[in-house]
């Protein structure tokens, strides 16, 4: 595992910020951190960064401690902040220069092609550059640097749907290129499309944990109860999941074949049937959602 | 320390470097030239009229009525102080509180970098231009002294009386006023330990301001605590200088230790005693503050201020920026 999380906890006096985080990512996965603003995401990656001391528990990147080891750890790492600011007075290519030479083992030639390909003017001081052209310069010196892990924090705020598109893409290239993402985001589609892992935290606590290829297999059957249901085939097990809701709805969950399932459905007294892929947003809502519950 | 990150703070910084040079080079240089337009005779007049406030100065009246007394003020006028004040402040607030404020510490922090580095380079830019900046402000002093002359009235022609042999003033005869170099009635070199005195204490402003930027988020706070800092200090010692029951307060306000007026007057007395701890004229007179013993706690105060403020910056947390 790339980075391993035990009981990680920050706390603020009585406020909890991060509450008992065990999590891994494993080298060459694409992770995404989801949940609303306070949920605990910025704190965690902070964490990982050595950017705060935890109140409790320990994280590893590479097996090197967080903490004790926090320059070997930035060694691997390059991280996006959620609102990366540079430094005013230089220009897109001094700053991109800068970053470069931190780092041995980075090429200024990488972070320069990176520049062109977000179409960047980088013979402009960074003080009179837009937000937006902040945020892909921020991104060309982020992905340019090819460290093993790479941390977005919310990459695409600020940016605009093309650039957006451009992000996910250089997401993907990263992983073909075995680099580990791990990627904290609020837009659920672009979670979706570049995530092998999704984590759900909610205050502060990390209580869902989701891989994408068993939500793509995933399905969902919304219907409208008109009778009582019987009983779901016993061959489905805990893998059928049945929801009444107070409207006379039912949502019917399972991620194994749907075959055998029509049988038992044409039988029940339902109108209405449809049946969809379950997607993240419905993952999500149910930890955040108004009808959220407790996992 | 890392070449990258002094490039980076020598980038950031050589605007105000320079500014702070060309006032103090001007300054410096401007003051040296007034001094030699006032006659010796007309400012001893003047300064006579305020006797009575001589203890609110930092050396007694007769240091005054030399060339290298009016010379040595020029490092208590407003605009000298203010210079190396900014310098420091400026420099010291933005060390951390201003890279935390203005969101870039997130993506310096992000790189292999050691925190003491950080603070380290940052710390080495400040003390590297605090020096150079007095070496601006000694070289303007000296260049002003080489190209400056004073007008000096030379005693009266005398003539002999026949048989008594004895001289009597010819007081028929005008004195011609001769122009004489600044450089024949001042040496330069007596102005280094009061220069000392003033990059002491720009180490001293710097390293505070670091001290309270490394504990703070907001650079504009780092800045007013300062501010607050140099105006309570500065009360303090007219206070402590004026009033005998006051006294008491010199022994908390570092301004105590900046007297570069009364250092000029121990190295102009006795050349030998410029780079001393401790100075005692005489057996029989009490030991007191050689030069070195103004300026030395002022630069340990300093040193120690950084390197608090290195260890808290290690172990605090770094909050994201607003």
């Amino acid at each position: 595992m790339l980075i391993e999380t035990e009981s990680l906890t920050k706390r603020y006096g009585d406020f909890a910020a991060l509450s008992d985080c065990t999590m891994d990512v494993a080298a060459g996965e694409v992770f995404g951190l989801l949940g609303p603003n306070g949920a605990g995401k910025t704190t965690l990656l902070r964490l990982l960064l050595g950017f705060l001391q935890p109140t409790s528990g320990r994280a590893t990147i590479d097996g090197c401690d967080c903490q004790r080891q926090s320059v070997a750890v930035r060694e691997r790492t390059s991280y996006l902040p959620g609102e990366a600011r540079l430094f005013g007075k230089m220009r897109g290519r001094e700053v991109l220069d800068f970053f470069a030479d931190v780092r041995p083992s980075s090429r200024r030639e990488r972070f320069h092609q990176l520049a062109e390909r977000l179409e960047l003017d980088t013979s402009r001081r960074v003080a009179m550059m837009s937000t937006g052209m902040r945020q892909k310069l921020a991104l060309a010196v982020t992905l340019g640097a090819e460290s093993p892990l790479v941390i977005l924090d919310e990459p695409t705020a600020n940016l605009d749907p093309t650039v957006r598109a451009q992000v996910v893409r250089l997401v993907m290239e990263a992983k073909q290129a075995g680099q580990t993402v791990l990627f904290s985001s609020h837009v659920l589609s672009e979670v979706e499309e570049a995530c092998d892992r999704v984590a759900i935290l909610r205050g502060g606590l990390l209580v869902h944990t989701q891989a994408m290829a068993d939500l793509r297999r995933r399905h969902r059957i919304r219907a409208t109860l008109t009778g009582t249901l019987p009983a779901p085939p016993a061959d489905y097990g805990d893998q059928l999941t049945v929801r009444e809701t107070e409207l006379d709805q039912v949502i019917i969950e399972t991620p194994l074949q749907l075959g055998p399932l029509f049988g038992w459905l044409s039988n029940a007294p339902l109108a209405e049937v449809r049946i969809e892929p379950v997607g993240l947003r419905a993952v999500y809502e149910r930890f955040h959602g108004e009808t959220a519950h407790d996992a | 320390m890392n070449r990258l990150l002094l490039k980076k703070a020598i980038l950031e910084c050589r605007t105000l470097w320079l500014g702070c040079a060309v006032a103090l080079a001007l300054f410096c240089s401007i003051r040296v030239w007034i001094v030699a337009q006032f006659s010796m005779e007309r400012f001893q007049t003047i300064v006579e009229q305020f006797r009575e406030f001589e203890k609110l100065s930092p050396v007694p009246f007769e240091q005054l009525f030399t060339y290298a007394g009016r010379i040595a003020v020029t490092f208590d006028e407003p605009i000298v102080v203010l210079c190396i004040a900014v310098w420091a402040i400026a420099r010291g607030s933005d060390c951390v509180s201003g890279e935390l404020g203005r969101g870039t510490m997130e993506m310096l922090l992000a790189q292999p970098f050691r925190r003491s580095q950080i603070i380290g380079s940052q710390a080495a830019v400040t003390v590297v231009g605090a020096a150079l900046l007095m070496l601006v402000t000694w070289l303007s002093i000296y260049i002003g002294v080489q190209l400056t002359t004073v007008k000096e009235e030379p005693p009266p022609a005398t003539w002999k009386v026949p048989l008594f042999g004895f001289e009597v003033p010819n007081l028929l005869a005008d004195p011609e006023p001769v122009e004489v170099p600044m450089s024949e009635r001042v040496d330069s070199r007596v102005f280094a330990p009061a220069t000392f005195n003033l990059f002491c204490l720009t180490v001293f402003l710097a390293g505070l301001s670091t001290l309270l930027s490394s504990m703070g988020r907001h650079r504009s706070t780092t800045i007013g605590i300062m501010v607050g800092i140099y105006i309570v200090a500065a009360a303090m010692k007219i206070l402590a200088v004026a009033s005998e029951s006051w006294s008491w307060l010199r022994y908390g306000t570092f301004f105590m230790l900046y007297e570069p007026q009364a250092i000029t007057q121990m190295v102009v007395k006795d050349p030998s005693q410029a780079w001393v701890i401790v100075t005692q004229a005489s057996e029989t007179e009490p030991a007191a503050l050689g030069p070195l013993g103004y300026s030395l706690p002022l630069l340990g105060l300093g040193v120690l201020a950084y390197l608090l403020a290195g260890l808290i910056f290690q172990r605090r947390d770094l909050p994201a920026p607003l």
